[in-house]
């Protein structure tokens, strides 16, 4: 099987988004052949260059999507008047008021939370189908002009388009904001356009590129999964969505200073490209539930929607995994980056809390910070915990030391990350903010009993394995603690639960198995079917020969031709084996199940979600 | 594989100083730690204020909150409901400040989407807000372009004051040395400053037409002078003789480059200036029109007058006429280049060398036996109105195309967007 994988910014550029998952990826699915389409984000990742690729990497096609060539083409008079259409679709969809549900709400005032809700809700519900066909037709519109035509870079930037754009901002019934564009904000606009859509003007979908693959994966949504879209349309390839960071969302938070036009024209056309990307994809996989929210939020039939985890290499936790007696019965971990988000300050509170209760207790911060700000804040808890917590010696002869010790991976006290999980009994995480919590899935390899807050993915990642506090609220989370560090028992009995839990979830293997599934689910559903032609054009009698579909990898010289049930690919499993799975397994299910019930005063959240 | 999670990490909330503000509090012991599972009441934005004044406003805040927890709670984000262009970015930017749907909860809300459609509907929109366009700080570039413009005028004037003073071998070096330091330095000035091709390369041999065109001007008009006549009988010498050299018209082009960069420089700001305090684009379009006018104006003044000067200084003939639709011919061509438009300054170029170099081949193919009538048309112009009209015919059309396409090109908003390159 032929897999087209579609990356922005991504894999294979050596400082790539999910290079490391696209990686594993590609060489746990060494049966499926792979075409790496990259569009890189600047000159810089360029330059930085790719990481070594397998050899089921067939080829490497890689664009530039922070600077355009204008091939110099001009437009005829029908080739314009066909942009100018297309163009004018594609702005007028774009100033339209969204499903009248924001613009209702606006004249709703201040009427009750419930009521807007409520009716904004209906109204996205019942957002217009056509409205989606006019924003696809006028994308696909405008890609089938650059197939034919080319120069689609210089018409994007031409006076046509800013025309276009302010006739539809001036129309009526044209979002507010967009009304009080400017010519400036109407060129930014434009310029801002004219880059995303530089997918467009590719040569990736000719028949020997996109259009000859099985199938489409695009590793994030957004720029992405434009190609995709495109091949999708002309070639029918189907199209496979995986975000673990929702595109549309990042969009928001990266979205600038400019002006309100500015950004409600862009937020609108990243808005109904996440729509059509979730409409036309064959199946999506989001990477948590938040992430599954937000799809579903901007459309995604819940059909499509397969949440696949991230996973994490569980050999390196399973020597400190399988032996839980090792670790200091005293001593709470934190491990992470440090910077303001990680609220450490509020970890510091909580353990002084902590030692009025436990007073031997130690606490090990372990991590680097991350930029200036980091550094910064690292100084600042540092300087708190001396403030906090003198230093402390075992007799009037020996020297002292801080009960809260500041480490880095790769130190005396904690050679390796396993290491740093291995030492202390219980793992805390204090964020205010998380995505996935990577750190929360080490420490359930390691087998340790947890205390985190309940922000982002967490409760989703825990299950019932561990305890979750609120943020910001060291008295909970110290009381959290406590009640860990005096249950010996408790703790072991959570930490084999977590580590199950990860070891079933949150692997590299499962994932690539639950890729390997997806895969074949796509393409038995909705295969390519081809009709080769000759040169005439006339559909070639015995185009795709009969081998095509015998089991193997026909075009290689050594084909595994054998008498097996279907094609090759599908027969063997995802290559590497699944991890040793714990066998406390069975027990720690249970124990799972009855942590809530033990939870004591800790406001227990487990399985809210 | 500490990548993934981040791809899902919402932003870091924007205050930064908050936990410094709240780790004071807690140090000179004036925080106030709930017990109550409240604890979102107090996210990291409000802490701008001072501590002493924080306590005392709390416990009308919490009475407050509890009849109507969401006015509250925009008004935590009043910045990001103020800004936000719909309502998903208000979630957002909740969720960046860890709002999470138990958070939502509490406000009566199923999830964050929701509680942020109420937040966005409930933001006071009395179109008093409306963003006020800011013109572009007005980058201190280094203006050395301004000064380099002066580069190829004072040059072209060093080396003909060489050639007046040298003789023989000396003056053939002379002159070879001079002609490629004016050309690498008017090459210096296209290359920087409001000249500049901004990212497109102009049209493949645009440089080399003119140069011919420019190397017409020095002895096109005595070359074609000299063959009407019947000529020419040798190279030229000098300045004067059969075939003489006009300097004067070379000197007051190179010495033009400096008006040329200005007026293009006052053209781009001006224009720049218009763009962001112009509504529409018809507005924009026809607010530039005069403002083209005026700087090509400008700059045919300043042409003229230097060529006055030069005229006078090295006392030769002033050709008007071919020189300064020259001028105007190479500037527009350069201004279109410039913004963007290399497609008709190149065929406009190439058109006019074409019509010169054709001027010069009927006279002389017109010696031919048989084809004397090939002359004629160059003939009966330059006997009535000397050879110059030749150039000035051809330049002054050319210009006058050039002038119209930047008439329709250059009032357009497009041509002045600005790429990311110059932003």
């Amino acid at each position: 099987m032929r897999i087209g994988l579609l990356t922005e910014g991504g894999y294979p550029y050596v400082s790539g988004d999910a290079r490391l998952w696209c990686d594993r990826l590609v060489r746990g699915l060494e049966q499926h052949e792979f075409e790496v389409y990259a569009l890189s984000r600047s000159a810089r990742q360029e330059d930085e260059g790719w990481v070594p690729l397998p050899s089921q990497v067939g080829r490497v096609q890689a664009a530039p999507l922070w600077t355009a060539e204008d091939d110099g083409v001009r437009y005829g008079r029908r080739a314009r008047r066909r942009f100018a259409d297309c163009y004018g679709e594609l702005a007028a969809v774009l100033c339209a008021t969204r499903g009248s549900g924001a613009e209702a709400g606006v004249d709703a005032g201040g009427t009750a939370g419930a009521a807007a809700a409520s009716g904004a809700a209906a109204a996205s519900g019942t957002a217009p189908t056509s409205e989606a066909d006019r924003f696809g037709s006028a994308l696909y519109g405008l890609a089938e002009l650059a197939r034919d035509e080319g120069g689609l870079v210089g018409a994007l930037r031409s006076e046509t388009a800013v025309r276009a754009l302010e006739r539809a901002c001036r129309a009526p019934g044209a979002l507010r904001t967009a009304r009080e564009a400017r010519v400036p904000e109407l060129l930014t606009v434009a310029a801002q356009l004219e880059r995303v859509l530089r997918p467009l003007s590719l040569d990736w979908y000719e028949d020997d590129g996109l259009g000859s693959v099985d199938l489409c994966h695009a590793a994030s949504g957004g720029p992405a999964a434009l190609p995709g879209l495109v091949a999708r349309h002309f070639s029918g390839v189907p199209l496979l969505v995986t975000e673990y960071g929702v595109q549309l969302r990042t969009h928001y938070l990266t979205a600038g200073d400019a002006a309100p036009a500015v950004r409600a024209l862009l937020a609108a056309f990243h808005g109904r490209l996440a729509a059509e990307i979730y409409r036309r994809a064959a199946v999506i996989t989001p990477g948590n539930s938040h992430a599954r929210r937000w799809q579903e939020r901007c459309g995604a039939d819940r059909d499509k929607l397969r949440t696949v985890y991230p996973g994490m290499e569980a050999a390196r936790f399973t020597e400190v995994g399988e032996a839980p007696e090792c670790a200091d019965p005293d001593t709470l971990v934190w491990v992470g980056r440090i910077e303001p988000t990680k609220d450490l300050v509020s970890l510091l509170h909580a353990f002084a809390e902590v030692r009025k209760e436990e007073p031997k207790t130690r606490l090990r911060i372990v991590g680097t910070p991350s930029g200036a700000e980091g550094t910064a804040y690292l100084v600042h808890c540092k300087a708190l915990a001396a403030q906090l917590f003198p230093d402390e010696a075992e007799g009037p002869h020996a020297i002292g030391r801080n009960p809260v010790a500041f480490e880095e991976i790769g130190g005396p006290e904690a050679p390796t990350l396993a290491e740093a999980y291995a030492g202390g009994a219980v793992t805390v995480l204090s964020s205010v903010v998380e995505g996935f919590p990577l750190g929360l899935v080490e420490a359930m390899l390691c087998g340790r009993a947890t205390v985190s807050t309940d922000v982002g993915a967490v409760v989703e990642v825990i299950g019932g394995t561990g305890l979750v506090v609120p943020p910001r609220n060291p008295r909970a989370l110290a009381e959290a603690c406590v009640a860990l560090l005096r249950a010996p028992e408790r703790r072991a009995r959570l930490g084999a639960a977590a580590r199950a839990r990860a070891l079933e979830l949150f692997t590299v293997e499962q994932n690539t198995a639950a890729f390997h599934g997806i895969y074949l689910e796509i393409v038995s559903q909705s295969p390519v079917r081809r009709v080769v032609l000759d040169d005439t054009g006339e559909p070639l009698p015995f185009g795709v020969p009969a081998e095509a579909h015998v089991p193997g990898r026909w075009t290689a010289p050594a084909a595994r031709v054998a008498a097996r049930g279907g094609p090759g690919w599908a027969t063997g499993g995802p290559v590497r084996a699944s991890g040793p799975v714990s066998a406390r397994g069975g027990p720690v299910a249970a124990t799972g199940g009855s942590v809530s019930a033990t939870g004591g005063p800790v406001p227990a959240t487990e399985g809210a979600r | 594989m500490s990548d993934l999670g981040e791809l899902d990490r919402p932003g870091p909330p924007a205050g930064a100083a908050a936990w410094d503000m709240r780790s004071e509090e807690w140090l000179s012991g004036a925080a106030c730690l709930r017990d109550d599972g409240q604890p979102h009441s107090r996210s990291g934005e409000e802490h701008t204020k001072p501590a002493s004044d924080d306590a005392p406003a709390h416990g009308p805040g919490r009475r407050a909150a509890a009849a109507d927890p969401v006015k509250a709670l925009m008004h935590r984000h009043r910045e990001l409901c103020e800004r936000a262009v719909d309502p998903l970015e208000i979630a957002a930017g909740l969720e960046a400040h860890g709002v999470t749907d138990r958070t939502a909860s509490r406000f009566r809300h199923r999830d964050v989407f929701s509680l942020a459609e109420e937040m966005y509907a409930r933001v006071p929109r009395d179109g008093g807000t409306t963003h006020r366009p800011t013109p572009p700080a007005a980058s201190r570039r280094r203006a050395d372009w301004a000064l380099l413009a002066l580069l190829p005028g004072a040059l072209c004037a060093a080396t003909l004051a060489g050639l007046r003073l040298t003789h023989g071998q000396s003056r053939l070096i002379t002159a070879a040395v001079g002609v490629l330091a004016v050309a690498l330095a008017v090459r210096a000035v296209l290359s920087r400053g409001p000249l500049a091709t901004k990212d497109r390369t102009p049209a493949p041999g645009t440089g080399l037409w003119t140069c011919w065109l420019v190397a017409y001007a020095v002895l096109g008009d005595g070359l074609l002078r000299v063959a009407v006549a019947g000529g020419p009988d040798g190279l030229p010498t000098g300045t004067s003789g059969p075939w003489p050299l006009a300097t004067a018209p070379v000197l007051a082009l190179t010495l033009a480059c400096a008006p040329a960069a200005w007026s293009a420089h006052l053209f781009a700001a001006r224009a720049r200036r218009k763009l962001t305090a112009s509504r529409g684009l018809t507005e924009f379009t026809s607010s530039v029109r005069p403002l083209l006018c005026g700087t090509f104006a400008l700059y045919l003044c300043a042409l003229t007058s230097l060529l006055a000067l030069t005229g006078a200084a090295l006392d030769e003939p002033a050709a008007y006429a071919q020189t300064v639709t020259l001028g105007a011919l190479l500037f527009l061509a350069r201004l279109l280049t410039a913004h963007g438009f290399t497609y008709a300054p190149g065929v406009v170029l190439i058109a006019t060398a074409t019509v010169e170099g054709a001027a010069l081949a009927t006279v002389f193919a017109g010696r031919l036996p048989g084809c004397g009538f090939l002359a004629i048309p160059v003939d009966t112009l330059v006997e009535t109105w000397g050879p110059g009209a030749v150039p000035a015919l051809a330049c002054c059309a050319a210009a006058l195309t050039l002038l119209l396409h930047a008439n329709r090109r250059l009032t357009k908003a497009s041509a002045h967007a600005r790429t990311e390159g110059a932003a």
